[in-house]
């Protein structure tokens, strides 16, 4: 920062753009909780998973952000949406959509934020922050790592997406 | 730089939103988006952490590859978990959990 | 920083077993696709090529055993622990294939997917035990789950086989985030996911204790869920119901080998220096554990929820041995889980011929006066109660001395005294099934012939062999797997 004393007084603007990427995240992920209607739900999840991305981006982690946007809302989100269709008669709900536990699930749920806020908060994080000279280089080694430290875990990838291939055709094909 | 403290604060908000939908929506697709919301926040976790990680060097960049596996586990289960409800809708027509009661002691 | 391949790290002999299993799935796949509706003949020699292949991956796991190898700067280690489990997950495997030949056509045409799946389950689990990384473990543990949610939907005209199935995908991918988010946190607190890396910052004070605490909070809850620890075990009774009998009688003892395989190397290699903080917990969570699921089965009318709850309490005399804490406790866990292969798929078996043609569960009643209707059939089923009642000479008892044995050494042992009082509790339940067969009339006299088949046959016979001849032989095990785990730093 050439600026010290103007950094001090005004938010920067990665701050900025972090606060409107929270709030996005925090709406919408809201909305994919906890929308009666099943299809507000998808649609809140897509947008949570493009403000994840954005959040991946604003840390440099530029290949994980764009496998994001092209695993998560690519795939993942078109086979909710196409789930949603295929039993649609439960799209608009006749009965509530939650289940009896609602208040036991509220009270679990915000006892496990509190905890968690309680760890974030308490733990002594150190402010030292490399930066990142060289972002190609490292994505370089990313592909690397694949197939040499991580070689097990990714040809176990691979076996998994085989399993989950033939799973689903089992599961789901026409009689 | 924004602390880390906010983006592992956010991730533990959308965390506890994915436990609130997986713990109470009666609907399978929907308790489906709460876990997908869960397995984000943990990427979120595991990016922060590679990014302001002071336990490892940034270039062994494990969290990234952590998190690069969940994203592909979240996709095979995701793949697995909605022909299984599809499943259940032919035979059952109806992915209400609550509706899901024949086995019972 | 440049990475560089370097292949002489790249020792395939640690994965050879599963190598070999992977193998034979895809011949099973390729000798489904050439069955055609007037050549059905290569669908029906799948089962056996699926029997080859794991016949095939016990001879390999033969050959590298001895070795301590470990691939890649560990990701996987092949030590006697990972060779020993291999052996018990083959032998449920295999059993658990002989016991499908008949049943699963009946239920399901496309055979040639279901043993293909059934190798790679066997697969994932075996790569549970040899996991030396908390990703490849992430990995392997979604492996075998997401291939069991689809066999446990296997009947697909079936409502109790898909709702089991929807159940047991969304409490399993449930749990599994909290297992990747467990991970995330013991990786933010010591900056590694490798087992031996966990150990050494633990060690040497480095760790961030609040982060490492909380991530192993979330890791055994996630683990739990897998082995069926109370309050993570309401899936179980619903799935082991619901689930076509042979994957039911598979999983039971797959799942368990495989998940608490995991769970000990985890705790005992990865986080040996955090004991304080884990044994205490686990206890608790054991006693629990073997109090819900020895008096739920006592009110079980299902033999299937009754095995399901008796399963649950197995998972607490396992957990006993961990929470002592004790290396030993890793060469008990090993031995019972191996005899537990034998009694329990043995019961599921003889519970399968039980069940009549339609219906798709067998009620206690269904046993009463079976002593008479079918002595061969009570026989067993009665050996198979008592072995996993625990009483001796079988193979039940002697694991079970060994897992409270480990207990009192980790120097607990008010909790070796509370499992055997709970073991006390559940022969109550076992011993009523042997009553209900021999002392009782039959409900329905028309309850006459039980489903057998060859293959069933088989099956029966090693199971029946295993449950009483590694009782009284336990030697030729414990000989070969002592002080089994390739601990950090040993």
């Amino acid at each position: 920062m050439s600026l010290p004393e103007m950094s001090a007084l005004f938010p920067t603007l990665q701050e900025v753009i972090f606060v409107l990427f929270a709030l996005l995240i925090a709406v919408t992920s809201l909305i994919a909780a906890m929308a009666p209607n099943l299809f507000h739900n998808a649609l809140g999840l897509v947008a949570t998973l493009f403000g994840i991305a954005g959040i991946y981006f604003m840390l440099e982690a530029e290949f994980v952000g764009v496998s994001q946007i092209l695993v998560y809302i690519g795939a993942i989100a078109t086979l909710i949406t196409f789930a949603i269709m295929l039993t649609r008669g439960m799209m608009f709900g006749r009965t509530s959509a939650m289940n009896r536990q609602g208040l036991a699930g509220a009270i679990i749920s915000g006892l496990f934020f509190v905890v968690l806020l309680g760890i974030v908060f308490q733990v002594p994080w150190p402010n030292v922050v490399a930066d990142i000279t060289d972002g190609e280089a490292l994505i370089a080694n990313l592909g690397a790592l694949f197939v040499s430290t991580y070689l097990l875990p990714f040809e176990l990838l691979a076996l998994l997406l085989l399993v989950a291939l033939t799973g689903a055709l089992l599961l789901a094909r026409d009689r | 730089m924004v602390s880390q403290t906010w983006y592992l604060a956010l991730a533990a908000f959308v965390f506890s939103c994915g436990l609130y939908a997986a713990l109470t929506r009666r609907n399978a697709i929907a308790v489906l988006i709460g876990i997908e919301l869960m397995l984000n926040a943990v990427n979120i976790n595991l990016v922060t952490f590679w990014r302001y990680g002071s336990m490892a060097p940034m270039e062994q960049l494990s969290g990234q590859v952590f998190s690069l596996f969940v994203i592909a586990i979240a996709g095979a289960e995701a793949a697995v978990g909605l022909a299984l409800i599809i499943s259940v809708y032919r035979t059952r027509h109806t992915v209400n959990l609550d509706e899901l009661d024949m086995l019972k002691g | 920083m440049e990475t560089t391949l370097d292949l002489s790290t790249l020792n395939l002999a640690v994965v050879l077993p599963e190598l070999t299993l992977i193998v034979f799935a895809i011949l099973v796949m390729a000798a489904d696709v050439f069955a055609t509706p007037k050549n059905p003949a290569p669908r029906q020699w799948t089962p056996w090529i699926a029997l080859a292949g794991v016949v095939a991956a016990a001879i390999v796991n033969l050959s590298v055993s001895g070795r301590e190898v470990t691939l890649f700067q560990g990701a996987a280690i092949l030590d006697k622990f990972a060779v020993g489990l291999n052996y018990i997950i083959l032998l449920a495997t295999g059993l658990g294939i002989l016991l499908s030949v008949k049943y699963i056509p009946r239920i399901n045409k496309q055979v040639g997917e279901y043993y293909a799946l059934t190798l790679l389950t066997a697969t994932g689990m075996m790569m549970m035990g040899a996991a030396l990384d908390l990703i490849t473990l992430f990995l392997a543990l979604e492996i075998f789950s997401l291939a069991l949610y689809i066999l446990s939907g296997l009947n697909r005209t079936s409502p109790r086989s898909t709702e089991a199935a929807i159940k047991y995908f969304l409490l399993g991918a449930f749990s599994s985030a909290f297992f990747a988010y467990g991970g995330a946190l013991i990786y933010a607190g010591t900056g590694t996911t490798q087992y031996y890396g966990i150990a050494q910052v633990t060690a040497a004070g480095l760790a961030n204790t609040p982060l490492l605490y909380a991530g192993i909070a979330l890791l055994v809850a996630g683990f739990g869920f897998k082995v069926s620890l109370v309050p993570f075990h309401s899936w179980t009774p619903d799935v082991y119901q619901g689930a076509p009998t042979p994957v039911t009688a598979f999983m039971s003892v797959g799942t368990k080998a495989a998940a608490f395989a995991a769970f000990f190397r985890v705790m005992l290699v990865a986080l040996p220096f955090s004991y304080g903080a884990w044994s205490m917990p686990l206890a608790l969570l054991a006693v629990i554990t073997m109090a819900v699921g020895n008096f739920a089965a006592l009110q079980q009318r299902s033999l299937k929820r009754m095995l399901a709850y008796s399963s649950i309490a197995h998972a607490g005399y396992i957990l006993t041995a961990l929470a002592g804490g004790a290396a030993e406790g890793a060469d008990a866990a090993l031995f019972y889980l191996f005899t537990y292969a034998f009694m329990n798929i043995g019961a599921f078996a003889v519970v399968m011929a039980l069940e009549e043609m339609g219906a798709e569960d067998a009620m206690q009643d269904r046993a009463k006066g079976l002593g008479k209707t079918h002595p061969i059939m009570a026989f067993l089923m009665a050996i198979f109660m008592f072995g996993l009642s625990g009483m001796p000479p079988l193979a039940g008892f002697y694991g079970k001395v060994l897992l409270f044995e480990a207990a009192v050494a980790g120097g607990m042992i008010w909790l070796a005294i509370a499992a055997v009082a709970f073991t006390a509790v559940g022969a109550v339940y076992y011993l009523r099934v042997i009553a209900n067969m021999y002392f009782a009339d039959p409900v329905d006299e028309s309850a006459d012939e039980v489903n057998r088949s060859l293959p069933l046959d088989v099956g029966l016979a090693i199971a029946v062999a295993g449950t009483i001849l590694v009782g009284v032989f336990p030697g030729f095990w414990m000989n070969a797997f002592q002080q089994s785990m390739a601990l950090f730093g040993g």
